[in-house]
Parts: structure tokens; sequence; C-alpha cells
């Protein structure tokens, strides 16, 4: 059994905070747009960051919210 | 050189050169039917705008017109490349609710004469409603930008994070760390033949027949068919000569959707011809993108970590530009051992035509950035950057954990090879010249299956007859880069036979096994290893008949060669190709020998199943008064691996240069608010003969275990290495720093006074 984290929008599970940062920046749908937006963050300022500066820095701070707000599921990973 | 080959690996003439060269030779650009109409786009002169109307009634009173058709006339949906993906199949034949481009079709006409069709697409009468538009990717990406896509929130089309080892850590060890950022111009593809194709649709029985200048019949099929709503099968594409494609002809473009249409439509054949305005403003080219690169290196110049970010300027549709976002990273790091190394890419929609794959795909600007950058950090570190180079080759078994594997792998001798020559080619430099270098290294073809095709990834079927000679079927396709050529050597290598006795099929999709087509270098490994198994089955049947006939010791080898079947360790003992034909024919109850062959690669890696690689090395001089930057000579050295016809590929390493020389020099496509302002050949600077350089070209051999003979990929690397090869000569012979490519006067002469600025600062300090 693994701890996995669970996209809020949707059905995305990663091990890692930061590699479900880096789904959350990938995905071009409203819901997930609008999920960043009810959380005060914008798409455009994260991925500007990570695409102009060097480092993580878009994807870690995205990381950053999933760890308080990402669901952790148990999964049997067999 | 003596060979074991009696026909790979010999400089040979195009097949097609005479029809070619003597007009004998059919593009589609040259064919025309009983009865056929000509069919007009009615394009959008906005960036951005609503479809409130469109009404064609004056154009349909005009005598000669015989229909006007409209987005509402389209059966069928959205198309696409990226088929595994269906959002991503967002190209429409004729826009409906909105325009994302100028330039887009909205209406189409056909008509008896080309004259009459231009007159009735002025009086086809569109209302818009302009619409705010985006024109840079940063801009694009803003959470108030207009939105190009529903359901594409901030204009991300697609988007790519690839890392491997400790980046972090990479770079918190490197003795010398330094991070640039260029912007990359795109670059039009400017094939001779433009986008062309005549549709013949059969009322009566429900099928189509399409002729056009495209890369690949399969793509072409499939995109049809969800265009038109018909089942693939129903749709015969047949490919004429084609007068070049490097990347521009992988789509399926309006020049085909809207002759099929409008033949639909009216019953009779249809011709459709791009213009060489609308090939400019209208189809596909090289991606345009802003950069971030950062290097760490240890002070032997071992490289130890990169990174390198990009934001790409999309266009309003994905073509092959979210392959391109992830060949773009993947070819950057060739052909080096990176242990740390990470990408972002981020591809959006702006309201221009897009950008998709063009020779090199997706390689040319990244590879730009890493070279030059490579160059300033050896400077700056005061290590040769030849040295520097040679120091991070890889090796044979080389991987890169997850993504590729390189099994043949000659870039060290490459390298060293390189280092001699150049001492004796360039032993003293005149005044105001230097010598730049740059490393480059590309596939065999892609193993990636966005298309989603069920089928083999390249197929062929040789017929042998009864006199010996053989007809060869696939749909490979030649579109001017000598593939036909290549497919009948290795048939006839493999059979023992001369080119002279087949006669080639190629590029009907009625007749001949699905091949995907001309794009990524992959015709000669891919449909070269499906011609070989083809022919190698027919082998088989003459061998086995040959020893059965001969009664030999089963332990002794026969071959095929010179036109005979023979024990190979005792020659004259065989028989004649023709006569084990003639034998194995009337054994065989009167059929002709049938051989097919299925080629898809496995246990390769996400990427390619073998990579040609080398070394470019330029000679430029800078004139210091004017800004003119001259590329002198080119020194080359390639591993390709058996080359299968030497002739064709020096002329593919040449055209690659040639590119990559109006990349490095002269070719841009500035654009004022979606408009390109430079659609014409007077406007858009190629490269003329007469500033070639001389180009030296030297060979590694090896042989790759995956390749038809060995062989692999050959010249479209040569194309990647061009403009960072050139800018690092100019650097070298100045100090000049450049953040593009486009390396015209003006640019030269402001970077010159920077470099010249930057010395003296650099004295002032040191004093
Ligand atoms: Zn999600």
């Amino acid at each position: 059994m693994a701890d996995w984290y669970k996209c809020p929008v949707c059905r995305k599970l990663s091990l890692e905070h930061q590699d479900l940062a880096r789904h959350y920046l990938g995905q071009t749908d409203k819901k997930h747009k609008d999920w960043l937006k009810s959380k005060n963050l914008s798409y455009s300022h994260l991925i500007t960051m990570q695409v102009t500066e060097f480092g993580n820095k878009g994807y870690d701070a995205l990381a950053k919210v999933l760890e308080k707000e990402a669901a952790v599921v148990q999964v049997d990973v067999k | 050189m003596e060979t074991k080959y009696s026909v790979i690996g010999k400089p040979t003439g195009n097949v097609d050169g005479m029809a070619k060269t003597t007009g004998e030779g059919k593009y589609t650009f040259d064919m025309y039917l009983p009865n056929m109409l000509y069919g007009k786009h009615v394009r959008s002169p906005y960036p951005h705008a609503k479809i409130i109307s469109i009404d064609a009634s004056e154009a349909l009173k005009l005598p000669g017109v015989k229909a006007v058709i409209t987005g509402k006339d389209v059966p069928g949906g959205k198309w696409g490349l990226w088929r595994r993906f269906r959002e991503l199949c967002d190209q429409i034949a004729l826009a409906d609710d909105k325009v994302r481009f100028i330039g887009e079709p909205v209406a189409a006409v056909a008509a008896t004469t080309k004259d009459i069709a231009a007159k009735a697409v002025e009086l086809v009468k569109v209302e818009y409603e302009i619409l705010p538009g985006v024109f840079d990717p940063l801009e694009a990406i803003k959470d108030d930008a207009p939105l190009i896509h529903e359901d594409f929130e901030n204009n991300i089309n697609a988007t790519r994070h690839i890392e491997w080892g400790n980046v972090d850590e990479g770079f918190k060890q490197a003795d010398y760390v330094r991070e640039d950022k260029f912007t990359l111009f795109p670059q039009a593809v400017v094939s001779m033949e433009v986008h062309n194709s005549l549709a013949s649709y059969d009322k009566g029985t429900g099928k189509l027949t399409i002729w056009s200048s495209t890369q690949s019949p399969y793509y072409l099929q499939l995109g049809l068919a969800d265009a038109l709503k018909m089942r693939e099968g129903d749709i015969r594409v047949i490919k004429p000569h084609v007068g070049g494609g490097y990347g521009g002809k992988n789509s399926t473009m309006p020049d085909a959707t809207t002759a099929a249409l409008l033949s639909m439509k009216t019953g009779r054949p249809v011709k459709v011809v791009f213009n060489r305005e609308e090939e400019f403003t209208t189809t596909e080219h090289r991606m345009g993108l802003h950069l971030a690169i950062k290097i760490g290196l240890k002070k032997d110049g071992t490289i130890l970590a990169r990174e390198c970010k990009i934001i790409t300027d999309g266009g309003a549709y994905t073509g092959l530009g979210a392959t391109a976002l992830y060949l773009a990273g993947i070819f950057q790091t060739f052909p080096y051992k990176i242990p740390n190394w990470r990408y972002d890419a981020f591809r959006t929609y702006t309201n221009k035509v897009w950008a998709t794959s063009v020779r090199g795909f997706g390689a040319v600007p990244t590879v730009y950035a890493a070279e030059v950058q490579l160059d300033r950090a050896a400077k700056e570190m005061g290590i040769d950057p030849l040295a520097i180079r040679r120091k991070n080759l890889m090796e044979p078994g080389y991987e890169a954990p997850g993504q590729y594997k390189v099994e043949s792998c000659g870039i060290v001798p490459c390298v060293d090879k390189m280092a001699e020559r150049i001492k004796e080619k360039w032993p003293k430099l005149e005044k105001d010249e230097g010598i730049g270098y740059a490393g480059f290294a590309y596939m065999s073809g892609g193993i990636f299956n966005w298309i989603d095709t069920p089928y083999a990834y390249s197929g062929a079927r040789v017929q042998v007859n009864i006199d010996g000679s053989v007809d060869l079927f696939t749909q490979a396709a030649d579109i001017g880069q000598g593939h036909n050529t290549v497919a009948v050597m290795i048939c006839a290598e493999e059979l023992g036979i001369g080119i002279e006795d087949i006669r080639l099929h190629p590029g009907d999709t009625a007749t001949a096994p699905v091949d995907l087509g001309a794009w990524g270098s992959r015709e000669t490994l891919m449909n070269g290893n499906a011609i070989k198994m083809a022919a190698g089955q027919v082998k088989q049947k003459l061998v086995d008949l040959a020893r059965a006939k001969l009664g030999e010791n089963i332990a002794y080898d026969l071959v095929c060669r010179e036109k005979r079947i023979y024990l190979e360790l005792r020659p004259e003992r065989g028989y004649s190709y023709y006569e084990m034909v003639e034998a194995a024919i009337k054994l065989n109850d009167g059929e002709p020998l049938i051989g097919t062959g299925h080629y898809t690669p496995h246990n390769k890696g996400m990427i390619s199943p073998a990579y040609g690689m080398g070394i470019m090395a330029m000679k430029a001089k800078v004139d210091r008064e004017t800004g003119l930057v001259e590329a002198k000579d080119v020194l080359i050295v390639h591993d390709c691996g058996q080359v299968i016809n030497p002739l064709g590929a020096r002329g593919q390493v040449e055209g690659s240069v040639h590119m990559g020389l109006g990349y490095a020099l002269t070719e841009e496509m500035p654009n004022d608010n979606g408009l390109v302002l430079n659609p014409s050949i007077n406007d858009y600077k190629i490269i003329r003969q007469r500033d070639m350089p001389q180009i030296e070209l030297l060979d590694v051999p090896t042989y790759d275990p995956s390749g038809p003979f060995g062989a692999k990929e050959a010249a479209e690397a040569t194309i990647s290495p061009t403009a960072p090869a050139l800018a690092n000569a100019v650097f070298d012979a100045c100090g000049a720093e450049f953040d593009s490519n486009c390396l015209k006067p003006e640019r030269v002469l402001k970077a010159i006074r920077e470099a010249e600025k930057n010395q003296k600062n650099k004295a002032k300090a040191k004093k």
C-alpha cells in the first residue's frame, strides 16, 4: 500500500505533490482553472514562473498548495 | 572502396531523375482531368473573428461558377495527426463559427476557370465580428487573454516536462554555471511545389480519388476520412512526384479537403492549387519560441546538468507541433552525455498560422541555443570548443533514462576525425574569420504512435514475374529526398539483381501496403526494413529451390548476387537468377513470387530505433563595417550507418545546410498582429546558390542493428548544427553574441558594438 495524492479536480493520482502539480499545469480545461482561481492562484502566473525562470518554481508553488488540498488515497500498487 | 554489396553504397543517380529533369515526370501540379473545375478559397482578413453571415448569392450568379461551399457543407468533423488524443485534433475544413488566423478559409468556390474562381471569391460577402487576438506565447497564457479554442484555458495546447537525474544537485556540484535566454524565429517551408490537390468523386460508387502533393498518403487518407465522414478505404490517395515537403505536407490541408468537398458537391473533378502568398500565409512553418537555458559544468568541461525551458508560438492549430515540442527537448541532449536534465515546454495557441514539423523536427531552435551556450561556456572557462564537446560525447549503448538508448554511435570517431582534418584544412585564419562547431544527431523515424495507426509502421510488397522483373509496391513517400532510389536499391541488393530490374509503384493507398510517410528521416530505416523483408521472402524461395537442385551439403550458404544464386564459397556452383525465378513460378502452379514485409519498431525506447550523428565545423568571415556575415566553408563528419546511396545522402546534406543557413542568416517571418509581412519569394530571403559555402562531407561508417544493411538516418541531422556553427564562428571571429537566429547585418553590427563595449569594460575592470 502506498500514499497517493489525488488531483482536487480530476482522477489523477501521483506519488509526489510536485508531480501532481506538473499534471495540473498541463491541464487545459475550465474546471482545473476554476479550482486554481478559487485558491487565489493564477494559471498564467504559475506557468510563466515555470517556463521563464530556472528550477521548478511554478510546480513547487502549486505543490505547496496541493500538500494541503490534495486528498490522500491508499492504493495497492502490487 | 571494396564492399560486400553490389548495389548499396554506390553513388546512384535518382531513378526518377531523368523524368523530373526532362519534365516527363508528373506532379499533382501538372495534372488535369477532363471536365475539371478550379477551386479557390475565400479567406479571412482578420486574425480572430466570429463569422456572422456568409452570402454567396452574387458569386453564384457569375457565369462559370458551379458551386460555393461554406463550413455548413462539411459533413465530417475535426481532424488532426494526434489521433490518440482527440482533443488535439482541432483542424477544420472551413471555419464555421469563427476564424483563428488571417487567411483561414471560410468558404470556397468551384468554377470553370481560375480567373472566374478568383472573381467569384471577391463576390462572396462575409460579415465578421472582430474579436481581440493574441500573437505572442507569453501574452497568450495570460489569464485575461482571449481564448482561441474553447476548452483550452490560457491557450495552452500541449505541455512537456521531462527530467532525469538530480538537476538541482548537478548545478550545486558544478564549478561553472551559466544562464542564457533566446528568442528563436519561425522559418517558412518554401517547397518548390505548392500545396495542391486534384479530387475526383464518383457519385455512383461514393468513392473518392485524390492526387495530392503530400508527405504521407496514409495520413491524408485519415484526415480526409474525418473531414468528409467517409471510410478510409473509400478514399484513394495517389501521391505523384512531390516537389518538396520538409514537414509542411504531413497535415491534411484545405487544398485537399476543399478539392474533395467541391468535387462531391459538383460531381466533377476539382483542383485546388495554392499560390505562393497562400503558402507563406496559410500553411505550416517551423515554430518560433522563447527559450531559457542553463548549463552546469565541472572545471574540466564535463557537463553536470542542463535545464531548458521553452514556450512556443504554436499558432491556431496543432499539426505536428505537439510532437515538435517533445523532440525539441530530446534532440537538445544529443550527442552528449547529460547526467541531469530538466526540460519544460509549453505550446500555446496564437492567432497566427500554425507551427509544425519542419526539417529537423523540433530540434533546430533548441540545438541552436544549446550549442551556442556551450561555446560561451567554453570561452569563459578557457577550454577549446571542440575539446569541450569531445569531453562529453555519447558512446555506444548510452541510455537517457526512460527516453532513449543509442545503439550504433560513431560520434567519438567523428569528432576525432574532425580534429585531425581541421588542422590540415584550415591551418590559418584570415582577419575577422572564425570557426564554429556544433554537434548533431537525429532520429531514424519516430517510435511514437500519436496517429494511432493499427497498421505496421511500414509495409512493402514484392512481386517477381516470370522474366525476373520485379514490381515493388509501397506507400512510402519520395518527396524529393530520393527515397524511390533508396527503395529500389535495397530491394535490388536483397534479391541480388539490378535496379533496372525493378519497377516501383509508390504512394498509392489502393495498391500498396501502408507506410506512415516521409517525416523524421524514417523511410530509409523503416520502409527499408519492410522492403528488405519482402524481398527476403522471395529470396528465400529462390535459395531453397537452388539448394534443392544443387543437392549440396545443407550447411553451405547460398547467396543472391549479380543476378546469380550460388554457393558463397564456391561461386562457380549455382544458377542464374532468371532460371530460378522461372522454375520457382512453374513449380508454384504459375503464381508469381510474392513477398510481403511489415516493420514496426519494438523495444527501442520512446524515440527512435537508431540515431545518425556527427559534428559540423563552419568557417565564417565577418565584415565589421557592414555586419555582413559570409559562411565560407563547411566541414561535416557524419555517422549515418551504412550509407545506401552516397549521392543522395550528399544531396540531402547540401539541402539541410542550405535550409540551416537560411535559418542562420536570412530567413524570418516578421508578423504584425497576425499578418505575415513578407509573403513572397522576393521578400522572404532564401540563401541563393552563389551564397552557399563549400561543403566537405566525411563519413564515419557504423552498422546499426536496427536498420536495413545497418543503415540509419542520414543528412536531416545536419540542419540543426548549421545555424549554431555559424553563430559560433562569428563569436569566434569577433566575440559577438546573439540571442536569436537570423544574423542579419543590423543584428550583427549591434552585437559587434555590444561585444566591443563589453571587452572595454572588462579591460577597465582588470586595470
Ligand atoms: Zn487533474
